[in-house]
C-alpha cells in the first residue's frame, strides 16, 4: 500500500464513488437546462422527410414495442411522431407486440399531447388496441387479419363497428409503421409486412417501416436504413432531440441532453485517465 | 415403434407448420386455401398466439414453487417470499376482478403506475452505473484492437452528446461519420452472417437434427 | 410546445403518496449500487418480480379472452383445439409424460422457423449485398464524411465495400487464416471493433438517458422540476 503512486491509487477506486458522481452528474443539470443545439444526422431527417408525405386521412399504425424501461429514449419520439401525425392529418392505430405494460406508456403519451387529443375522436382519428404477444407470427396474422388478434379495442367496441378500420383488416391500407423498439421487432414488420409475402396485389403498395428505437438499434438498423428496408430511424434521446427539433416541439429529450453531454463528458475523462494511469502504471511494472 | 409419437410425429408436425408458412410467403395467392384470413396459414398463426399466451402460466408455476421452498426451508429469503407471495396474490386478484367485470379498481390502477412502472424503470436504469465503472476499469488500449475500440467508442459518444459539438466540430462529424458508415461493415457482417447461420439452423430444425427445443424423455 | 406542459404537481392524498412510494422503491434499488445489499433493495427487488408477473399473467390472459375464449362462446369450435394444446404445454413439468408438451412446442417453433426461413434472407442477406455493391448517388447525406465534399461518398462507399469483404473473411472458420488470407483477416477484424466502439458509445447514450430519466423523476417528486 505505502508503495502505491496517484495512478495505482486512481486504478483501485471504490467504484461507489464513481455511481454517486455518475448519479449527480446526471440529475443537476436539469434543475438549469442551457439547451446546447443539436446537429441533424441524416437518418433522423429521414425519418421526418417520411412523415411529412402524410396526407389527410392516410392511415399510419404506431407500434409501441417498447416498456417504461425504455421511456427515456423512446417515448419522446413517439410524442413527436403523433403530434406530426396529427399536424399532418393522419390518423392513427395503436398496438404494441409484446409490452405488457403499454397501458401505460399510451397514457404517457396522451397526457403529453393534450392538444392533439382534445381534437381527436377515438375510433373515428385514432383506436388503440392494447397488447399483444410478442411473435413474428402475431405480426404476420396482423398483415392479413386484424380482427383475429383484436376482434375489439381496449373500451370493449368490436374492431368491426369501429369507423376507422371499417376498410381495414390488414396491411394493405396502412402508409406506415412507426415501431419503438427496444428489440427487433421493428424487422418483424420489414419482413412480414413490407417486403412480403409475395401475395399483395399488384396495385397496393406495401407499408414502409421507420424505427423509433433505443440508441443502441442506431447500430443494429443503420444497415437496414441504408439498404432501404427503414426508411428512417430515430435512436436513443439523442435521435428523440433531432426529431424534436425537427418538428418544433421541443420536448422531454432536449431537456435530457444537457444531463447525457454531462455524463458522457465525465465517461470520456474516465476512459482517457485510466488509459493514462494505466501507460504511467506500465513502466513502473517492467 | 412406440416412441414415434414421442419423437418422429413431432418433427413431421414441426415440419408441416413450416412448409405452411413458406408456401404461404411464396405462393399463398396462387395455392388456394393456404393464404389469407380464415385460411390455413392464418389459422395456424392464430393458434401459435394462443398456446404462446397460455405458456405464461409456466413461469409463474416455476416462481412460486421456488419462493414456495424457501418458505417452507424456512431460509433466510424467506420473508422476502413470503411478501413476494403475498404481493403477488394480492395484485392477481385485484387483476382477475378486472378480467371478470371490466372494471380497473384504482388499487390496481395506483399499483400498476406507482410501483410497476418505478420498479421496471429504475432496475433496467442501475446498468447505466456498471457501465461507467466497467468503462473506468476495462476500456483500456492494451492492443491496436482495443485502441480501435476505444477511438470509435469516443468519438461516437462525444457525437450525441451536444456539448462534443461546442468542444470540437469534428467530433460530431467524424462520430456521426462512424454512426453512419463506419460502423456498417461490422454491422452488415453479422446481419448477413446472422441470417446464413439461421438459415442453416432452420433447415436442421426441420429435418429432425437439431432436437433442443425438445427436452428429452427418460 | 410539448415538452414543457407541466403536469400540475398532485393534490390527492393518494397520488402523492404514490410518487414518494414511487421514489423510496426507487431509492430502495439505488441503495444497492450506491451503497451495498441490504434489505430494502430485497424487499423491492421482490415486490417488482410479484408485480411485474401478476401483471404479465392478468394481461395475456386478457388478449387470450379476446382471441380465443370469446370466438370459442361465439361458436367457433375450432379454438378448443389450441386451447387444448395450450394445456399441454403444462406437462412440462410432469417429468414422466413431458412428451406431450413437444406437439404445441411444435408448433410454435415450426411458425417461427417457417416464417424465419422464408422472409429473412430478402432484407437480411440480398438486401444487404445489394447496398454494398450500389454506388451512392452523388451527394447523399448518410455517406458523406464532409458534406458537399464531391469524394466522400465514394470514400464511404469503398470503405463500407471492402470493410464488408473483410470482416466476411473473418468469419470463414473453414480454412486456416494464414497467408494471404490473414491481413484480410486481421483488417476484418478492425472494422469489427470500429463497429463494436461505436455499439458501446450507443449503448452508453442508452444506459445514461434511461439513469437521467430516474435523476429527473428525483427531482420532480421534491418539486424542483415541474412533474
Amino acid at each position: 500500500m505505502s508503495g502505491q503512486n496517484i495512478w495505482d491509487k486512481l486504478q483501485n477506486v471504490d467504484r461507489r464513488v464513481f455511481y454517486w458522481i455518475l448519479f449527480v452528474a446526471l440529475t443537476v443539470p436539469f434543475l438549469s437546462p442551457i439547451g446546447l443545439p443539436i446537429t441533424i444526422t441524416p437518418s433522423s431527417q429521414a425519418f421526418y422527410d417520411g412523415i411529412k408525405t402524410i396526407e389527410k386521412g392516410e392511415v399510419v399504425v404506431l407500434s409501441i414495442n417498447s416498456g417504461v424501461s425504455a421511456w427515456g429514449d423512446c417515448l419522446p419520439a413517439m410524442v413527436a411522431s403523433v403530434h406530426k401525425v396529427y399536424d399532418q392529418g393522419g390518423k392513427l392505430i395503436v398496438w404494441s407486440i409484446g409490452y405488457t405494460d403499454v397501458d401505460i406508456t399510451w397514457a404517457k403519451i396522451k397526457e403529453k399531447l393534450p392538444d392533439v387529443f382534445s381534437k381527436w375522436k377515438e375510433g373515428e382519428d385514432y383506436v388503440y388496441f392494447g397488447y399483444s404477444p410478442p411473435q413474428e407470427t402475431n405480426v404476420a396474422l396482423l398483415r392479413d387479419n386484424i380482427r383475429a388478434i383484436y376482434p375489439k379495442d381496449v373500451r370493449g367496441v368490436a374492431t368491426d363497428q369501429i369507423p376507422l378500420m371499417k376498410d381495414i383488416n390488414g396491411a394493405n391500407k396502412i402508409k406506415f409503421v412507426l415501431s419503438s423498439d427496444t428489440g427487433d421487432a421493428q424487422m418483424y414488420y420489414v419482413r412480414q409486412w413490407k417486403n412480403g409475402p409475395v401475395n399483395y396485389e399488384k396495385t397496393e403498395k406495401p407499408p414502409t417501416v421507420a424505427e423509433l428505437g433505443i440508441a443502441m438499434n442506431k447500430s443494429g438498423d443503420m444497415a437496414y436504413f441504408l439498404s432501404g428496408d427503414l426508411f428512417g430511424l430515430v435512436a436513443g434521446s439523442r435521435g428523440a432531440a433531432e426529431l424534436e427539433a425537427l418538428t418544433g416541439y421541443k420536448g422531454d429529450a432536449t431537456i435530457t441532453m444537457d444531463s447525457i453531454s454531462v455524463s458522457h463528458i465525465l465517461l470520456v475523462l474516465a476512459i482517457i485517465l485510466t488509459n493514462i494511469s494505466m501507460f504511467a502504471t506500465r513502466g513502473n511494472k517492467k | 415403434m412406440s416412441q414415434i409419437y414421442k419423437r418422429e410425429m413431432v418433427f413431421i408436425v414441426t415440419g408441416v407448420v413450416a412448409l405452411v408458412m413458406m408456401l404461404d410467403y411464396f405462393f399463398g395467392k396462387n395455392i388456394p386455401g393456404i393464404s389469407g384470413a380464415g385460411n390455413i396459414s392464418s389459422t395456424l398463426q392464430t393458434w401459435a398466439l394462443i398456446i404462446q399466451l397460455m405458456a405464461i402460466g409456466l413461469g409463474a408455476i416455476n416462481l412460486i414453487q421456488v419462493h414456495y421452498r424457501q418458505i417452507s426451508r424456512k431460509t433466510n429469503m424467506a420473508v422476502y417470499s413470503a411478501w413476494f407471495m403475498g404481493f403477488f396474490a394480492l395484485l392477481l386478484l385485484l387483476g382477475f376482478y378486472k378480467l371478470a367485470t371490466g372494471v380497473e379498481l384504482y388499487p390496481y390502477t395506483w399499483i400498476f403506475k406507482n410501483v410497476y412502472v418505478s420498479l421496471g424503470t429504475t432496475l433496467y436504469a442501475i446498468t447505466g452505473f456498471y457501465i461507467f465503472s466497467a468503462a473506468y476499469r476495462a476500456f483500456r488500449a492494451r492492443n491496436i484492437d482495443a485502441a480501435i475500440l476505444l477511438i470509435g467508442g469516443i468519438f461516437v459518444l462525444l457525437a450525441n452528446a451536444p456539448i462534443g459539438e461546442v468542444i470540437w466540430g469534428g467530433f460530431p462529424l467524424i462520430g456521426n461519420w462512424f454512426n453512419n458508415v463506419g460502423q456498417v461493415p461490422g454491422m452488415r457482417t453479422f446481419t448477413v452472417v446472422g441470417a446464413l447461420g439461421l438459415l442453416a439452423f432452420g433447415f436442421r430444425a426441420l429435418i429432425g437434427k437439431e432436437r433442443g427445443f425438445y427436452s428429452e424423455v427418460q | 410546445m410539448i415538452g414543457n406542459i407541466a403536469v400540475a404537481y398532485p393534490t390527492d392524498p393518494l397520488a402523492i403518496a404514490g410518487l414518494w412510494i414511487a421514489l423510496f422503491l426507487m431509492l430502495a434499488i439505488y441503495s444497492y449500487p450506491l451503497w451495498k445489499e441490504n434489505p430494502v433493495y430485497r424487499f423491492a427487488e421482490h415486490t417488482f418480480i410479484a408485480a411485474a408477473l401478476a401483471i404479465g399473467i392478468i394481461v395475456n390472459l386478457t388478449s387470450l379472452m379476446n382471441t380465443a375464449v370469446t370466438p370459442l362462446m361465439s361458436g367457433n369450435l375450432l379454438m378448443i383445439i389450441p386451447i387444448l394444446l395450450g394445456f399441454c404445454m403444462y406437462f412440462l413439468l410432469v417429468p414422466k409424460q413431458r412428451w406431450v408438451s413437444r406437439y404445441p412446442i411444435a408448433i410454435l417453433v415450426g411458425s417461427s422457423l417457417g416464417l424465419g426461413i422464408a422472409s429473412n434472407p430478402l432484407p437480411s442477406i440480398v438486401n444487404q449485398i445489394i447496398s454494398t455493391v450500389t454506388p451512392p448517388k452523388a451527394g447523399t447525406a448518410v455517406w458523406a464524411m464532409f458534406p458537399g465534399a464531391p469524394t466522400g461518398d465514394w470514400f464511404s462507399f469503398a470503405f463500407v465495400a471492402i470493410g464488408c469483404l473483410c470482416a466476411t473473411t473473418y468469419f470463414l472458420l473453414t480454412y486456416e487464416h494464414i497467408g494471404p488470407v490473414k491481413p484480410v483477416t486481421i483488417a476484418g477484424r478492425y472494422f469489427i471493433m470500429l463497429a463494436l466502439g461505436a455499439y458501446f458509445g450507443n449503448t452508453v447514450l442508452f444506459r445514461f438517458s434511461m439513469l437521467a430519466e430516474r435523476g429527473k423523476y428525483l427531482l420532480q417528486v421534491l418539486g424542483l422540476v415541474p412533474l
